[in-house]
């Protein structure tokens, strides 16, 4: 399924990220979650996990999906974090800024195992290719 | 003993009204919101970060302060054209030394406005700003406007301390004197909490924009934007005449605005709407911003060095170009060999290519807790928490200075703040240099 | 007209600032002299020849004197900033600031380049085969005008803010853009053979703009005037059905800038 990504910040990210537990499970549960709404969570034929891949396919992240009324069909919300950055496109109209708000992505059921934030920088970042 | 009226170090809303109280192996607060307590707590905390380590062949050892600022030193010296990302969770005092260490080396001055609401400071050297103190805003505005911003989320204590509960001068009512609009293309707990919600389209801000200001102009928007924004005409109308009959609006903008397709031409037309709107009523426009002292760096930068961020030092005067100097686009274009950190996250706020980039180059960070930028750096420094344990002066969300004092010291013999932690680098890197 | 042939060869690992590499630096100077031109890479400047190996001399003048740069350049900036004559053809890409400020004279260059081609440029020709990026010919941050006379063509694809503020000049597109093409312009012409995605004209105070493809997104600010067949702006012509508009009426006491579309590629509209 294509859809539009957008990120931003939920108070309970803002309460594990100030309180310095981002490699807390919790944090994990509060943010590897990508949030869309019923209609297109049953397109994708209700998942227990779903992949979120870059529009140039070169990124993918694993994460956990979530029902709400908050989201539109064809819309994608993952808290601002390390796995909704590792599929945000780099690209910054010139500005400085990625686009954190409206990147192209693919979503699709996964088998893949959700990481954790120092699982992703160990594995995807310095892990090499 | 109670500590009364600590400046919280969390969000741009520096709350100035917290109080706490140290306890043996605990701390008690009150007044903070969620986020704001959760970093009060790290004064106790059992993760953090106590002393300086470093990495030697793939594995990480402590070692004492000497050393790792050494290595330290030596990583920045021996870089060609290093990049200082200059986080807004300390003190404007700290950014300061971080800046002239880039000017020094050569390298690159940045911080977390590049990534947040650096368009919004584009967008005002476009336009210009009509901006009002948090103050006036809660004592005047009876029309408070949310633009792609959760307020509720990301900056918790805004609605009941500014925006749209507290009881002002002229607001006597708190709430039932104001009327709240949110444009938000998600149903956040902010839209639902609001009298009006413009629910657009993703990336429809400045067609939203254009349309209002075409409206206010006294022309007819082409009808197409219906479909673009899937706001109604009538709506749009009904929300320029609300403003209108309003005595003062204030528009807070967020990174919905600054962050979305359009970037600062979102926010520059959003400060001309604003401007045209003077001719009707009283507005003014303001960002919520993020971090605690994310305006500070744009306005310490502003005046040291004439521009708010994204400053490369690399030609000996500094020059500025979004797009070029700015940290995402360095690292994306691997322009940049080594990097220091300090007090932000950066790693895991900043897209894959250039996270990976960024985990490949020599990294040096300050941080108070293990994270992403921890984990992939070669010199970690442990953090003094601004507003705790060390005073100094961080920049409120609109822009007035707020000098913090502490309520109990730093935890380090070596060190008393981030500022002299950076002090004590900038001499070992002129040493080095200098040899 | 006298020849020097600059091919790469160095370590470009970061990016070289090139605004040496121009026919008015170059003229007057044998091949040795030319390698000993300064540029920046990093805080350091170190010589040309670090980075290309040089062969032939200038010209007296910088009209007589042509440079061709034998390959790829996507990581040197500025190549040709404030040129004044001659002729400079790149056999590659470039990076940034391809042409900025330049006032006479040719660029060619045969690949890509990267954003800001001929920022603010005053006169000349710039032509780009392959595509380009953010900001062709536009304002510098801040500035109120970007290019005020020349030429610049592109025959592939830009992406955002072609002709930012530009006040004259002419910029043609091949292929087609992203956003903002044309925002705030208060003069000159912009034509777009291909499509545009939205915000075409934004915040335009003068000047005019024509669009052969479709528009996906129409800025709302715009009020159809008539409909003009075969368009000529002295050489450049545009042949077919074009709807005009008039705007941007977002701006106030404005709508002096033309907004020409195709009529077959926008029905809707």
């Amino acid at each position: 399924m294509q859809a539009l990504l957008n990120t931003g910040s939920t108070i309970n990210e803002g309460k594990l990220a100030k309180g310095g537990n981002k490699y807390s499970e919790e944090y994990t549960k509060e943010c590897a979650v990508c949030w869309m709404c019923a209609e297109d969570y049953a397109i994708l034929g209700c998942p227990e996990k779903v992949a979120v891949i870059s529009r140039d396919g070169k990124h993918m992240v694993a994460v956990y999906p979530k029902v709400t009324e908050a989201m539109m069909s064809g819309h994608v919300f993952i808290p601002r974090s390390i796995w909704a950055n590792v599929v945000v496109e780099p690209d910054t109209f010139s500005t400085g800024s990625p686009r954190y708000k409206g990147s192209p992505v693919t979503v699709e059921p996964t088998n893949e195992e959700v990481l954790s934030a120092e699982e992703i920088v160990l594995k995807l970042y310095m892990g090499g290719e | 003993m109670v500590y009364k009226n600590i400046i919280c170090p969390v969000c741009g809303g520096s709350c100035d009204d917290i109080q706490v109280e140290l306890k043996e192996g605990s701390i008690d607060v009150q007044n903070a919101c969620k986020m704001g307590n959760a970093k009060f707590q790290e004064i106790v905390s059992h993760h953090r970060i106590l002393k300086p380590t470093i990495r030697e062949n793939g594995k990480v050892k402590d070692v004492s302060w000497e050393e790792s600022l050494d290595r330290a030193a030596e990583i920045l010296v021996n870089a060609k054209r290093p990049l200082f990302f200059l986080g807004s969770e300390t003190s404007c005092e700290a950014q300061e030394v971080g800046m002239h260490i880039a000017e020094y080396l050569g390298g690159v001055a940045d911080s977390n406005a590049t990534i947040c609401h650096g368009p919004t400071v584009m967008g005002i050297q476009e336009s210009g700003m009509v901006g009002a103190t948090a103050g006036q805003a809660k004592n005047r505005a009876d029309m408070i406007v949310y633009w792609g911003v959760n307020a509720l989320e990301s900056m918790p204590r805004h609605m009941s301390k500014y925006g749209v509960f507290p009881r002002g001068y002229w607001t006597k009512r708190g709430r039932f004197d104001r009327k709240l609009v949110t444009v938000d293309p998600r149903v956040t707990p902010t839209a639902t909490a609001s009298d009006l919600h413009m629910q657009l389209n993703p990336n429809t801000d400045y067609e939203l924009l254009s349309a209002l200001f075409t409206i206010l102009n006294g022309k007819e928007p082409h009808p197409s934007v219906e479909d673009i924004t899937g706001i109604p005409l009538s709506v749009m109308k009904q929300t320029v005449e609300m403003m209108k009959e309003s005595n003062f609006v204030a528009i807070y903008v967020g990174l919905g605005v600054s962050s979305s397709y359009g970037k600062h031409r979102n926010i520059e037309i959003a400060l001309n709407f604003v401007k045209e709107m003077n001719n009707y009523t009283k507005c003014n426009i303001g960002a919520l911003r993020g971090h605690c002292n994310v305006a500070g760096f744009n306005q310490l930068a502003s005046y040291l060095y004439g521009y708010p961020f994204g400053v490369d030092f690399m030609k000996g005067y500094p020059r500025y170009n979004p797009g070029e100097t700015t940290t995402v686009d360095l690292l994306r274009e691997k322009d940049v060999d080594a990097a220091f950190v300090m007090s932000a996250d950066l790693v895991n706020h900043i897209p894959a290519d250039c996270a990976k980039y960024l985990a490949e180059i020599p990294m040096v960070c300050v941080d108070i807790a293990p994270c992403p930028t921890t984990t992939a750096s070669d010199v970690v420094l442990p953090g003094v928490i601004d507003a705790m344990e060390c005073d100094g002066t961080f920049y409120r969300l609109d822009n007035v200075p707020i000098h913090f004092e502490p309520f109990t010291d730093s935890p380090f013999s070596e060190t008393k703040s981030n500022e002299e932690t950076l002090k004590m680098l900038f001499e070992k890197i002129k040493a080095k240099k200098e040899a | 007209m006298a020849e020097v042939i600059l091919k790469p060869t160095g370590n470009f690992n970061l990016t070289v600032e090139g605004e040496v590499i121009t026919p008015d630096n170059f003229a007057g100077k044998n091949a040795q002299e030319i390698g000993q031109l300064l540029v920046w890479q990093g805080p350091q400047e170190y010589p040309l020849s670090n980075y290309f190996e040089v062969k032939g001399d200038g010209a007296a003048s910088a009209e007589k004197t042509s440079i061709i740069i034998d390959g790829d350049v996507t990581r040197v900036k500025r190549i040709g900033e404030g040129m004044t004559a001659g002729r400079i053809l790149v056999k590659g890409s470039t990076g940034m600031h391809v042409g900025a400020d330049m006032k006479g004279g040719e660029i060619i260059v045969e690949g890509d380049t990267d954003s800001w081609p001929g920022m603010e440029m005053k006169g000349g020709l710039l032509h780009i085969k392959g595509n380009t990026k953010d900001h062709v010919g536009s304002a510098y941050r801040g500035s109120w005008n970007g290019m005020t006379g020349g030429r610049i063509v592109i025959d592939g694809d830009a992406i955002n803010q072609v002709g930012g503020g530009i006040s004259g000049g002419e910029i043609i597109i091949g292929g087609n853009v992203k956003h903002f093409c044309g925002i705030r312009i208060n003069g000159g012409l912009i034509v777009v053979k291909g499509n545009a995605t939205r915000a075409v004209g934004a915040e335009m105070t003068g000047g005019t703009i024509v669009v052969g493809g479709t528009i996906e997104r129409f800025t709302p600010g715009f009020e159809l005037a008539e409909v003009e067949s075969d368009l000529k702006f002295n050489d450049i012509e545009c042949f077919g059905e074009y709807k005009k508009f008039t705007g941007d009426y977002a701006i106030p006491q404005k709508g002096k800038g033309t907004l020409y579309v195709s009529c077959t590629n926008n029905e809707c509209l």
